[in-house]
C-alpha cells in the first residue's frame, strides 16, 4: 500500500518534471508555475489549517517575509544562498511571534489575530520606504539567468514535492496524530497530555518555511515586489481557499484545489479583468455549503458510498 | 498652535468615531451577541454606500434623507442572507462561518466591481461647502455634524432595540445560552435572522452616511470589517455600548495618529491595539468578562 503511494508520487513528480519537454509556451509554463506554487503554499497552510484545524488568514506574513527577505538581504550585498537561509530564519521568527500570541486564542480570535499580524507587517512594508522601498517597491534579483520560465517551473514543482513529502511524513507521525487530535477536540487532546500550544507552533514553523520559500520564488520570477502584492489579505485568503477548495487535511487536497482555482482564475482573468476575485468568493460559498470537505473529501465520500475504497484517503486519515 | 491642532484632531476623531461606532455596534449585535463571525460586514457597508449613491444619482435622493430606504433594503438582504446561506451551516464550526462570510464578502465586493467598475466616485452636496467655526481655531464641516446626529440617533435606537424590546431580549437570551433559549419558546433562527438583518442594515446606514465624505469604490468596506472586529473586541464582546465607545476611541486614536505619524499608520495602530487587548485583557477595555 505504502509502496504504491510512493511509486505514484514519484511517477507524478517525474511526469511534472518532463512537462517542459512538451510545453514550449512561456505563458502556459507561467500558469503551471502558479498552479504548483499555490499547491505548495496550500500544502504548507494545510499543516496548520487542515491538520491542526487552526484557521490562519495571515499566511501572507510568511510569504512576504520570503519575498522581502530575498530582495533586502541580496540588496545588502549578501549572496543568494545566505539570503535564503536568513529569510527562512526571519519567517521562523515571525511564526514564533505570531504563533506565540495567537495560539493562545481560539476560534475567530485566532483567525483575527493572524490577520492583524499580517496587516501590521503590510503597513510596515508600506510605510518604511527607507527599508522596504515603501509603496514604490523594491527590485528582486533573478535566480536564473537563462531558461527563466522553465527553471522557475522546476523550482515550483520541487517545492511542491517537498511540501507534499513533508505532509505525508507528518500525517503519519506521532506529531501528525497530535495535530489531528487538537483539531478534533483541543480539550480532550490536552487531557491526554498533548502540549497543544507547542504542537501547533511546530506545525506553524514548518508551514512558515515552505511559505517563505514560495514567496522568495514568486518574488524572483517577477523581479519586483510591492507590499500590496506580497503582503495583502487577498493573498492570505487565496492560500486558504486553495486548501479548503481541494480538501483541508488531505495530501491531495491543496494540489487539486490549486489546479482548479488557478485555472479558473486564469480563465476568469481574461474574461473579467479586474473582478477575478468574484470566482474565489463564489467557490468559497459553494464549498462551505455543498462540499465542506473539499473536492477530494467529497469525492472520497462519494467513492465510499459507491462501495469502492478510496485508497489515497487512507494516507491522510 | 500645536494644542489647537491636537484639539481639532480630537474633534475630527469624535465625528469620524461616531460613524465607526455605528459600524461597531452593528458588529457587536451580529458577532458579539449572535456569535456570527461576519467577515462580510464591510462588504454590506459598501453595498449600502453604492445603494445610497445610485439613489442619489438616479432619483436625486440626498443620502441624509435616503438612509432609511437603504437600511430597509439591506435589512431584507441581510435577513435572506441568513436564512439562505448562514442557517444551513448553523451548528458547524466558526471556521466554516468565517470562510462562508469571507466568500460572501469577496463575491459582493467583486460583483459590485464587475457591475459598477473599479472607479472612484464622489457626490456633491451643497452642504459640503458649509463649515462651522467654533472659536477661532476649531472648524467643523457641516455634513459631519449631520452624520454625527443621525449616527447618535441610530445608535440609540439599536441600543433600545437590544435592551428593551422582546426581540432584543430574545437575542440576549440566545447569547447567554443558545441551547436553553429555544426551550423557553424563542424561535432561534427567526431571532438570529432578524438580528443579522438589523446589523447589516445598520452597517449600510453607516455606509450611506459615509457617502458624502468618503470616496466610493468596491473595496471601501474592507477596512471596516477589520475595524468592526477590533471595536467589538475592545468593547468587550457582548456590550453594544462598549463597541460604541471603542468606535469613538478608535476615531480619536486614528485622527491623532494621522496628525503626528501620518495616515498610513492609523490602521496598523488599530491592529496593535487589538493584539494588545486580545493578549492582555481579553474581556475588552470596557467589558467585564467574555462569555
Amino acid at each position: 500500500m505504502k509502496r504504491a503511494h510512493l511509486l505514484l508520487g514519484a511517477a507524478a513528480l517525474v511526469v511534472s518534471l518532463l512537462v517542459p519537454l512538451v510545453v514550449q509556451s512561456d505563458y502556459i509554463l507561467q500558469v503551471l508555475f502558479r498552479i504548483y506554487l499555490f499547491a505548495a503554499l496550500g500544502l504548507a497552510w494545510n499543516l496548520v489549517g487542515g491538520y491542526a484545524g487552526q484557521l490562519s488568514l495571515g499566511h501572507a506574513a510568511y510569504f512576504g517575509a520570503g519575498a522581502y527577505g530575498l530582495a533586502l538581504f541580496t540588496r545588502a550585498g549578501l549572496p543568494v544562498w545566505l539570503a535564503l537561509v536568513l529569510l527562512i530564519a526571519v519567517a521562523l521568527l515571525f511564526a514564533l511571534l505570531i504563533g506565540g500570541v495567537s495560539f493562545r486564542l481560539r476560534g475567530p480570535y485566532f483567525a483575527l489575530a493572524t490577520i492583524a499580524f499580517a496587516e501590521v507587517l503590510h503597513a510596515a512594508a508600506k510605510n518604511l520606504p527607507r527599508v522596504t522601498g515603501g509603496d514604490v517597491g523594491v527590485p528582486v534579483p533573478a535566480l536564473f539567468a537563462s531558461h527563466v520560465h522553465r527553471s522557475f517551473y522546476f523550482c515550483a514543482v520541487l517545492l511542491t514535492a517537498a511540501a507534499a513529502w513533508a505532509t505525508v511524513a507528518i500525517s503519519r507521525s506521532r506529531f501528525g496524530y497530535q495535530l489531528m487530535a487538537i483539531r478534533e477536540d483541543q480539550d480532550t487532546a490536552l487531557s491526554v497530555g498533548i502540549h497543544a500550544a507547542r504542537t501547533k507552533l511546530n506545525a506553524l514553523l514548518v508551514s512558515s518555511v515552505f511559505t517563505a520559500l514560495g514567496g522568495a520564488l514568486y518574488a524572483s520570477l517577477f523581479l519586483f515586489i510591492v507590499p500590496d502584492q506580497v503582503l495583502s489579505i487577498d493573498l492570505s485568503n487565496e492560500i486558504a481557499i486553495v486548501a479548503m477548495l481541494g480538501g483541508a487535511g488531505t495530501v491531495l487536497g491543496p494540489l487539486v484545489g490549486s489546479a482548479v482555482l488557478e485555472t479558473a482564475a486564469e480563465l476568469f482573468k481574461n474574461e473579467f479583468q479586474e473582478a477575478h476575485l468574484l470566482i474565489y468568493g463564489i467557490l468559497l460559498v459553494v464549498v462551505v455549503l455543498f462540499l465542506p470537505e473539499g473536492i477530494v473529501g467529497g469525492a472520497a465520500a462519494l467513492l465510499r458510498r459507491r462501495g469502492a475504497k478510496g485508497g489515497w484517503r487512507a494516507a491522510s486519515e | 498652535m500645536d494644542l489647537f491642532a491636537a484639539l481639532q484632531a480630537v474633534v475630527n476623531g469624535i465625528l469620524t468615531g461616531a460613524l465607526y461606532a455605528l459600524v461597531g455596534m452593528a458588529m457587536a449585535l451580529i458577532f458579539g451577541v449572535m456569535r456570527i463571525v461576519n467577515f462580510a460586514h464591510g462588504a454590506f457597508l459598501m453595498l449600502g454606500m453604492y445603494a445610497a449613491y445610485e439613489l442619489f444619482l438616479h432619483a436625486g435622493v440626498n443620502p441624509y434623507y435616503g438612509f432609511p430606504l437603504v437600511g430597509l433594503g439591506m435589512f431584507v438582504l441581510g435577513y435572506s442572507c441568513y436564512q439562505g446561506l448562514l442557517r444551513p451551516i448553523h451548528g458547524r464550526s466558526d471556521f466554516m462561518q468565517i470562510l462562508l462570510t469571507l466568500g460572501i464578502g469577496l463575491a459582493l465586493t467583486d460583483g459590485v466591481q464587475l457591475v459598477f467598475g473599479a472607479d472612484y466616485h464622489q457626490i456633491n452636496l451643497p452642504l459640503l461647502e458649509k463649515n462651522l467655526h467654533f472659536g477661532s481655531h476649531i472648524t467643523v464641516n457641516a455634513p459631519w455634524l449631520v452624520s454625527f446626529a443621525i449616527a447618535l440617533a441610530a445608535g440609540g435606537g439599536l441600543y433600545f432595540f437590544v435592551m428593551h424590546t422582546m426581540m432584543g431580549r430574545a437575542a440576549r437570551a440566545i447569547a447567554q445560552n443558545r441551547n436553553a433559549a429555544p426551550l423557553m419558546g424563542i424561535h432561534l433562527h427567526r431571532v438570529q435572522a432578524f438580528c443579522f438583518g438589523l446589523g447589516v442594515a445598520v452597517a449600510a446606514v453607516a455606509g450611506s452616511l459615509l457617502l458624502p465624505v468618503f470616496y466610493l469604490y468596491p473595496g471601501v468596506g474592507d477596512q471596516f470589517t477589520l475595524k468592526a472586529f477590533v471595536m467589538v473586541v475592545l468593547g468587550g464582546m457582548e456590550s453594544i455600548v462598549g463597541a460604541a465607545l471603542a468606535g469613538l476611541v478608535l476615531g480619536v486614536v486614528e485622527s491623532l495618529t494621522s496628525l503626528y505619524w501620518g495616515n498610513e499608520w492609523a490602521l496598523a495602530l488599530d491592529f496593535v491595539l487589538f493584539l494588545l487587548v486580545l493578549s492582555l485583557r481579553p474581556g475588552g477595555i470596557f467589558g467585564s468578562q467574555r462569555a
